[in-house]
């Protein structure tokens, strides 16, 4: 370990609210209005004339900058602002359907107890004092039989960050433990970090596809995974002639639009780049004036690519050498202006997924796509101020011995691995976690593998969530705590460093429904009894207010701007204006830091096991209509797209006979099951894998129209890799079978695999 | 008259239902099985003579030139004047409780006097209508009030766009007159109209995009037959109750 960093992953989002005026909160406390039934036909004026109120989306992480429009006390519609640069009046299904969130009468209404077995989903409710008594006395417990380190939190969002100050006071190393991290982004943010210098990927993107000639994604499915702005510049970039090449063993909507789709064997992403950027090496293809200027390792990297040819990797892809040709040839001929998307959800296969980030950051190097229109862009700094509620000298961390980010070189600087949280808890080991705090994050689908972490749970003295929609984690709880919906609270400002920044807040559009509390005033409230300082502003708006006075100005003065305030952007930097922030200040091509952690500077191809026979992989992505586990209860959403499909060949589904739209169930290579979901039968997936988007298949009874429609991938993975770089899961190294009525169905093998690819075994050792 | 019409380029569209559920929400449609004024249907992945297409259907009324739904309206007559905003120019016409503009060409309902008889609804090639059957003009013996797309007419009036280009993340759905020249530029470079031999009543919705695209579209959602016998049926039976419910109607005001 000869590496310790810091690093502040989300932006200050922080929210405030002033421990004595939180009941002074318009309809603050115990206010309880029934979810109106729907009305059969709406006002012949639609939503015109409506009252507005600018603020900012939570439906999906993005943030866009919103409108709110009330009638007659009630939230009708949502629009984008049309201050907003980056998306205009424009809000996609989801961000429409924030209305459905704040009205879903399966909201968690009050605090509530567990009084059945853990995961039964028997609950009484109880009082906020009564809720937050036995929380803070839980954590007193634990923290006095096992010490802080017993504490655990696992989180997400915007609403995350004050509970994550009360866990941080308690001394424990486990304040973030971050699914969006360890199984998302963090082997991307990592490879960009130590590449590049920034992380061009993480909780933002800075990539320019509206100004690209050409664009390459590898696995990214924009469009149905939809973050707006991102798929408006996209669009644009297309609409304004952009090649596009599309790497993806399945037709997804963005490879339907694509100059050249490449199908590739799932798993062999890396032999495609090495071999890429071989050829681009070899044919002269790079930007030899910004190699020489701005990178470091290049005769390395020539000389240990060398062998990769276009041969090679074709076989091991299973593509033909001219289509890769074609594609490389395409890409090169766009440079500089081309963008090779630094992809987002990162955790495929646990080993290279950390490479396969660095080999797209040295494609945009070998391209000069760094500052350029087009390429990789630099974040404009914006400057808003960030507060924090509890001091910083009552937040360290207590002595330990055997650190948990101890156990992989990179994890310290972005927190304690999710997987090997769970595991303390299951084992004891290297020290016993027994009580665990829950915010805006259903650990049980998003963490590989849910049994295991059933089993976790089960282990523990305590668990407590603050959430808004009750998903299979809450069912989980001992203490569920009613968490404001967005639209129902202040939440800090947004700075905005993309293309065009700005800066805006979210406010309150309507007050709290039912007993629902701001994140604010749970954290207050609970410090309180923790007896933990802080907290100092008068109210949410002052602390929000503070953070803008940085900037010059307040709630008031953005509200008369429209809500939003565009800044001056600076995201493309030429000759001396491009600083590279890495310690050398050049570009790593090899990144000989990983070298010292005996891991690979630069990446080497190693085969992800194929599917035992009579097995296909399963891969998973997002329907445009929802986000993550979250939405598929929402009325207006889960009418839209109420299931998912399973995506099957059409080949591999005529030797199967099974027909499209029939309902089956998948296996996995660990006997677990899933429930019934309809098949796609298409030629739009390769035969050796098949497909469902993610957020179906809910197992919790209090979510009643989601229940059980559809699939869930996450309770078939069983199976997880761990990167060696940070201790994040592999989420793509699950194999299954159909089981059709009660026969369980092997899967043909169409396409032979070459003996460079080991098959895994049956039953797979969890790594 | 100048005819409203709106593009819609799957190049742009990414199949994300946005301009459903604007739609849903700008004009308050319950989530009933059916109920929706605008709707999306995925397409494939799918194979075409010109490759593997995946895309959508982002279907809407189509505000047809000889919309099949207006005739079949079996409530009473009336005369209506209409006015052009801009002109001030006026034409009285007879309508029964749904006809098409003399000056925008879209095709509108009169909700207070819709009987909710289906008629229309079962006209419609493209079943871009449905009846709400949870509310009716009592007083007329409705059974329901027919529902459609109207080009957000009271938005587009007020200067704004409708609720879904609006929305649309992509600016894949253009809205405006024929001789918009955007519009009259996706026509004239070939966008497409899902009209069939049999059905060839001038939808006013035009679909661009890549030719791959534009045949499973084409393929999957053009209607191939006019819904005749069975509107037929209903609007005889329709037709049958009007008498009645006039002689109710007038043993009230004696």
């Amino acid at each position: 370990m000869n590496r310790r960093r810091f690093i502040k992953m989300s932006t200050a989002t922080a929210l405030t609210i002033a421990a004595s005026t939180m009941d002074g909160l318009p309809g603050g406390a115990g206010l309880f209005r029934k979810a109106r039934a729907e009305t059969a036909v709406g006002k012949a004026t639609g939503s015109m004339g409506a009252k507005e109120t600018t603020s900012v989306c939570e439906m999906c992480f993005w943030r866009c900058p919103i409108v709110a429009k009330v009638t007659d006390g009630r939230l009708t519609k949502i629009e984008g602002n049309p201050k907003s640069p980056v998306n205009g009046t424009r809000v996609c299904a989801r961000g429409n359907s924030g209305v459905q969130l704040l009205y879903d009468p399966d909201r968690i209404k009050y605090p509530m107890k567990r009084v059945g077995a853990r995961g039964e989903g028997k609950w009484a409710k109880i009082s906020w004092d009564e809720a937050l008594g036995e929380i803070a006395h839980n954590m007193e417990t634990v923290k006095k039989k096992y010490g802080p380190h017993a504490l655990a939190y696992f989180d997400h969002g915007a609403s995350a960050e004050n509970l994550r100050e009360i866990f941080m006071a308690t001394g424990t190393e486990n304040y973030t433990s971050e699914p969006a991290f360890f199984q998302c982004v963090g082997p991307a943010a990592l490879a960009y970090l130590e590449t590049l210098g920034y992380i061009a990927t993480g909780t933002r993107q800075y990539n320019d596809m509206a100004h690209a000639k050409a664009i390459l994604l590898v696995g990214s499915h924009i469009g149905e995974n939809v973050h707006v702005s991102h798929v408006r510049e996209f669009i644009e970039g297309l609409s304004q002639g952009a090649k596009l090449v599309v790497v993806d063993p399945r037709l997804s909507m963005a490879a339907g639009k694509a100059t050249i789709h490449l199908p590739i064997r799932p798993g062999t992403d890396n032999a495609l780049l090495l071999a890429w950027i071989n050829y681009v090496i070899q044919n002269n293809l790079y930007n030899k004036a910004f190699v020489a200027n701005t990178c470091e390792g290049f005769d390395r990297l020539k000389e240990e690519v060398k062998g990769y040819s276009l041969e090679w990797a074709a076989k091991i892809c299973d593509l033909k050498p001219d289509g890769m040709k074609a594609a490389i040839e395409l890409l090169a001929k766009a440079s500089p202006n081309v963008n090779i998307h630094p992809g987002r959800h990162a955790t495929w296969y646990g080993k290279g997924d950390v490479g396969r980030h660095q080999l797209y950051a040295i494609l945009s190097a070998l391209f000069g796509a760094v500052g350029v229109p087009g390429g990789l862009y630099f974040p404009t700094s914006v400057k808003v101020g960030h507060v924090e509620c509890v001091e910083q000298k009552s937040k360290q961390v207590a002595p330990i011995e055997k650190s948990l980010k101890d156990i992989y070189p990179y994890s310290a600087m972005f927190g304690t691995p999710t997987a090997d949280v769970i595991k303390a808890m299951v084992t004891g080991k290297p020290y016993p976690i027994k009580l665990l705090g829950v915010n805006g994050v259903n650990i049980m689908q998003t963490i590989p593998d849910p049994y295991e972490t059933m089993k976790a749970i089960k282990n523990l003295d305590f668990i407590f969530c603050e959430e808004i929609m009750a998903g299979e984690t809450a069912i989980w709880s001992d203490i569920i705590l009613p968490e404001a919906v967005y639209l129902e609270r202040y939440d800090g400002v947004y700075a905005y460093e993309g293309l065009t920044p700005y800066i805006t807040v979210r406010q309150p559009v309507l007050p709290p429904m039912y007993e629902a509390k701001s994140p604010y005033w749970i954290a207050a409230n609970l410090a309180k009894r923790l007896k933990v300082e802080g907290f100092p502003y008068k109210d949410d708006k002052a602390y929000v207010d503070d953070q803008l006075a940085a900037a010059d100005l307040s709630i008031d003065k953005l509200n008369r701007e429209g809500g939003l305030v565009t800044l001056k952007g600076n995201p493309y930097r030429e000759g001396k204006d491009l600083k590279i922030g890495t310690d050398s200040g050049k570009i790593k091509l090899a990144v000989e830091a990983f070298a010292d952690e005996d891991l690979d500077a630069i990446p080497k191809f190693e085969p992800t096991p194929a599917p035992p026979k009579g097995y296909t992989r399963l891969i998973y992505g997002r329907s445009p209509v929802h986000t993550f586990t979250r939405t598929m209860n929402n009325l207006w959403l889960n009418h839209e797209v109420p299931e998912n499909f399973l995506w099957l060949n059409d080949t591999v589904a005529g030797k199967l006979g099974i027909k499209n739209d029939e309902t089956v169930r998948l296996e996995n290579q660990d006997g677990k099951r899933s429930t019934p979901i309809k098949v796609l039968v298409t030629p739009g997936i390769r035969p050796d894998a098949v497909y469902m988007a993610h957020g179906f298949g809910s197992q919790s009874p209090l979510l009643t129209r989601a229940y059980g429609k559809g699939a869930a991938d996450g309770f078939l993975m069983t199976n997880t890799i761990a990167d060696p770089f940070m201790g994040a899961t592999s989420k793509r190294t699950n194999f299954v079978k159909i089981v059709k009525g009660d026969t369980v169905l092997d899967i043909p093998e169409i396409v032979p695999l070459p003996e460079e690819i080991p098959r895994a075994g049956r039953q797979v050792q969890a790594g | 008259m100048k005819q409203y019409a709106m593009i819609i380029d799957l190049n742009r569209c990414v199949g994300c239902h946005a301009c459903a559920v604007a739609c849903r929400a700008e004009w308050d449609i319950p989530t009933k099985e059916g109920y929706r004024r605008n709707w999306v249907r995925s397409l494939g992945p799918a194979t075409t003579s010109k490759g593997v297409s995946f895309t959508s259907y982002p279907g809407l009324c189509n505000h047809c030139d000889h919309p099949a739904c207006v005739p079949v309206c079996p409530a009473d007559q009336i005369d209506k004047t209409f006015t052009e905003a801009k002109t001030s120019k006026t034409v009285t016409m007879k309508v029964a409780a749904t006809w098409k503009d003399p000056f925008d060409g879209t095709v509108q309902i009169d909700k207070s006097r819709c009987l909710g008889c289906g008629a229309c609804a079962q006209a419609c090639p493209y079943g871009a209508r449905y009846v709400n059957t949870d509310i009716a003009n009592k007083d007329l013996g409705g059974e329901g009030i027919a529902d459609k797309c109207t080009f957000c007419q009271p938005r587009v009036e007020a200067g704004l766009p409708p609720a879904c280009v609006q929305t649309c993340i992509s600016d894949a759905r253009i809205f405006g007159r024929l001789d918009d020249p955007q519009i009259a530029g996706y026509i004239k470079n070939g966008a497409l109209r899902l009209q069939s031999a049999n059905v060839k009543i001038g939808p006013n919705v035009y679909y661009a995009g890549a030719p791959k695209d534009l045949e499973l579209l084409a393929t999957t959602s053009t209607p191939q037959k006019m819904p005749q016998e069975a509107n037929l049926r209903r609007t005889f039976l329709a037709g049958m109750m009007k008498p009645v419910m006039q002689r109710i109607k007038g043993a009230g005001l004696v």
